[in-house]
């Protein structure tokens, strides 16, 4: 049973205007909450429509749970879990109604009371689905996703558009998936949530995926973890001149400037000193470890919210 | 799973208010409202406003006693208020003095009304000179209003009642069918069932089961209060109006979803089937007959699925005809279900 929940080599899909997914390799083991982490437009969607059968690959090859999509089609429908990026539902069904019927169409089901349950749905059971708030709709488009005790779920950008406490909601769902066994593959293009929820990721830009490790991992691969910021009333000034003098890159942001460091402790008494000696006129001084957001920014130069 | 579908598709449907005034309600508030509006098959009688003769002779009288004899409502007003109702729009038919004689002015946009008027007010006429010359009076030939089947003196509620049947065959294919599967494209239902098991015929078939079955119920009860108000009963055979029925569901039903994989969005849907529901439903006599058209428009029309398909209903439910004598109408309509059939398996797109 060591056999991995989702194998992908050299998956290509290619849309007439643009190369969507520019031949991707994964591995996803069994019990694992893997996520897919990039700007909107990477390709995570169309990888996971692929991926899903719902947009067939120019070239390369799926594997899910050790079946293929040309022979075990309806056997993968029937193993996997879906959460589509907008789940539409009928105006006037009510979630009861809607686990019951997409339960039906499933060999093997969970109850539907358990599955409102796990999701937090008890009390809006039977309101019409256009009565929910985007938070519990998103929820019971989760529960959906289960109603067939899915060993591989997908959920494509889950939390997006949701305030954060329904944020947080959809977390501890995600959480109870994995404690019950079960492998996800989320995408997503937070780096908090990618950090909170994921036991391994894969960036994802232009189509290809362009690192993969677990969260502490990549930023760990970072030459420089941790990064000294000096903020500025209004714009940051121009950092030239105090970079010639410090002898290090001196990143400018809207109202700041960031100095990655791999030794903040040693760095910190040198660059008040040289800040000093420049009158540079900065108001505070933060210093935080490395996000996946540098790590994005590292290897692309761009910032994942482009 | 095929009856949890349609027993799902029902329930929803039950729900959905709006969806259930179009399809349920509002073919009967037509039956009932035009029915009732047209009652007399004669329709309303028409009147000629007649402009005062400043020094009115026996010839005026004469013609004036005789428009009455022929049971035209006479207006009589000065040549002052005459024009002012002209110009109004009021007047349909304008009878006024000139020169030696008369003239007789017909407002264009009440050529039904004033047609009619102006042959009623040409008879008055050959009456009255008659009349003055002491010859016999002319005899009028009788008239009798009947159906094509001779079955029973034609009015309007039984003439529209097949009508209804037929537009709701077209509207439920257009609208239910077609309208439902563009949006269901565009906003990703499909999808959302394509990564289940669930085989998507089954879900199609649950629909078109559901669609069917409101078309049933809706005929029903517009077939019961036209019975009910009206005294309309089918004529014919019940197997003869439920084949044509059918006929009729499956071509309209094939229509939508060809149509439906024509366009992107609800929107360009909307748009599209508009452009094929309209000149149907005005040109193929649903609610008055073509006979006052052009030939081309007619020999065009005729070729088109609903007027064929209206004439064969109206002559099985109103004069207990064959189905023998419509074959070549009843088979225009299978050629264009079987065409939009055809185009719907190119064109249908699920996602």
């Amino acid at each position: 049973m060591t056999e991995s929940a989702l194998r992908l080599r050299g998956l290509r899909k290619t849309f007439p205007k643009v190369v969507a997914v520019a031949g991707v390799d994964l591995d996803v083991a069994r019990g694992e909450v893997f996520g897919l982490l990039g700007p909107n437009g990477a390709g995570k969607t169309t990888t996971l429509e692929v991926i899903e059968g719902l947009t067939e690959a120019d070239s390369g090859e799926i594997e899910i749970l050790g079946l293929t999509w040309a022979r075990n089609g309806r056997e993968i429908r029937s193993r996997i879990g879906v959460q589509l990026q907008s789940t539409s539902l009928f105006n006037k069904i009510t979630p009861r109604e809607a686990l019951d019927l997409y339960g039906s169409y499933y060999p093997r089901r969970r109850g539907t009371e358990e599955l409102l349950a796990l999701v937090q749905l008890e009390e809006k059971a039977d309101a019409y689905h256009i009565t929910l708030s985007g938070g519990q709709q998103q929820r019971l488009a989760l529960a959906m996703a289960l109603v067939n005790d899915p060993e591989l779920v997908f959920l494509d950008e889950p939390t997006t558009g949701l305030d954060p406490q329904a944020r947080r909601g959809l977390w501890d769902v995600v959480r109870r998936m994995k404690a019950e066994g079960r492998t996800v593959v989320l995408t997503t293009h937070y780096m908090d949530e990618a950090e909170a929820l994921c036991d391994r990721l894969a960036i994802m830009d232009h189509g290809k995926v362009i690192a993969t490790g677990t969260p502490a991992s990549l930023i760990a691969d970072l030459a420089l973890p941790s990064i000294v910021e000096l903020t500025f009333e209004g714009t940051a000034p121009d950092p030239a001149a105090f970079e010639a003098a410090l002898g290090l890159r001196v990143e400018p942001r809207m109202d700041l400037w960031e100095i990655p460091t791999p030794d903040p402790k040693t760095l910190l008494p040198r660059l008040l000193e040289a800040a000093e000696a420049a009158a540079v006129p900065f108001q505070q001084v933060h210093i935080r470890r490395a996000t996946l957001e540098d790590v994005f920014l590292h290897r692309t130069g761009r910032s994942l919210r482009e | 799973m095929l009856w949890r579908q349609f027993a799902m598709e029902w329930r929803l449907y039950s729900r959905d208010r709006v969806a259930m005034f179009w399809t349920m309600a509002f073919p009967v508030i037509l039956l009932l409202g035009f029915g009732t509006i047209f009652r007399d098959s004669g329709g309303p009688k028409l009147a000629v406003v007649r402009v005062a003769t400043l020094a009115p002779g026996a010839r005026d009288a004469a013609l004036d006693q005789a428009l009455v004899d022929l049971q035209l409502k006479v207006v009589a007003l000065s040549r002052t208020e005459a024009e002012a109702r002209w110009a109004r729009g009021e007047t349909a038919a304008q009878l006024e003095p000139e020169g030696e004689g008369y003239r007789l002015r017909l407002n264009s946009y009440l050529m039904a009304q004033a047609g009619a008027t102006a042959g009623l007010v040409n008879q008055a006429w050959l009456v009255a000179q008659a009349r003055l010359s002491g010859a016999p009076e002319p005899r009028r030939i009788p008239i009798q209003v009947e159906s094509p089947g001779r079955k029973r003196s034609a009015n309007y509620a039984s003439f529209l009642l097949p009508g209804l049947l037929g537009l709701n065959l077209v509207s439920m294919g257009l609208f239910s069918v077609g309208m439902v599967n563009v949006s269901y494209r565009e906003k990703g239902k499909f999808r959302r069932l394509a990564v289940t098991p669930l085989p998507k015929w089954i879900f199609l078939l649950g629909q078109v089961l559901h669609r069917l079955t409101v078309t049933v119920v809706q005929a029903a009860i517009l077939l019961l209060v036209g019975y009910l108000v009206f005294g309309i009963a089918n004529q014919g055979s019940f197997l003869n109006l439920a084949l044509i029925m059918a006929l009729g569901t499956g071509c309209f039903m094939a229509f939508g979803f060809a149509l439906s994989g024509f366009a992107e969005t609800s929107e360009g849907y909307a748009a599209i089937s508009n452009l094929v529901f309209f000149p149907l439903m005005m040109l193929s006599g649903v609610y008055f007959t073509l006979d006052s058209a052009p030939a081309w428009l007619q020999h065009l029309v005729a070729g088109m699925p609903l007027a064929p398909f209206l004439k064969a209903l109206r002559a099985v439910f109103n004069d207990g005809a064959s189905l023998a004598g419509h074959g070549l109408g009843l088979g225009i309509v299978a050629a264009w279900g079987l065409a939009a059939f055809l185009l719907a398996v190119k064109r249908f797109r699920w996602a």
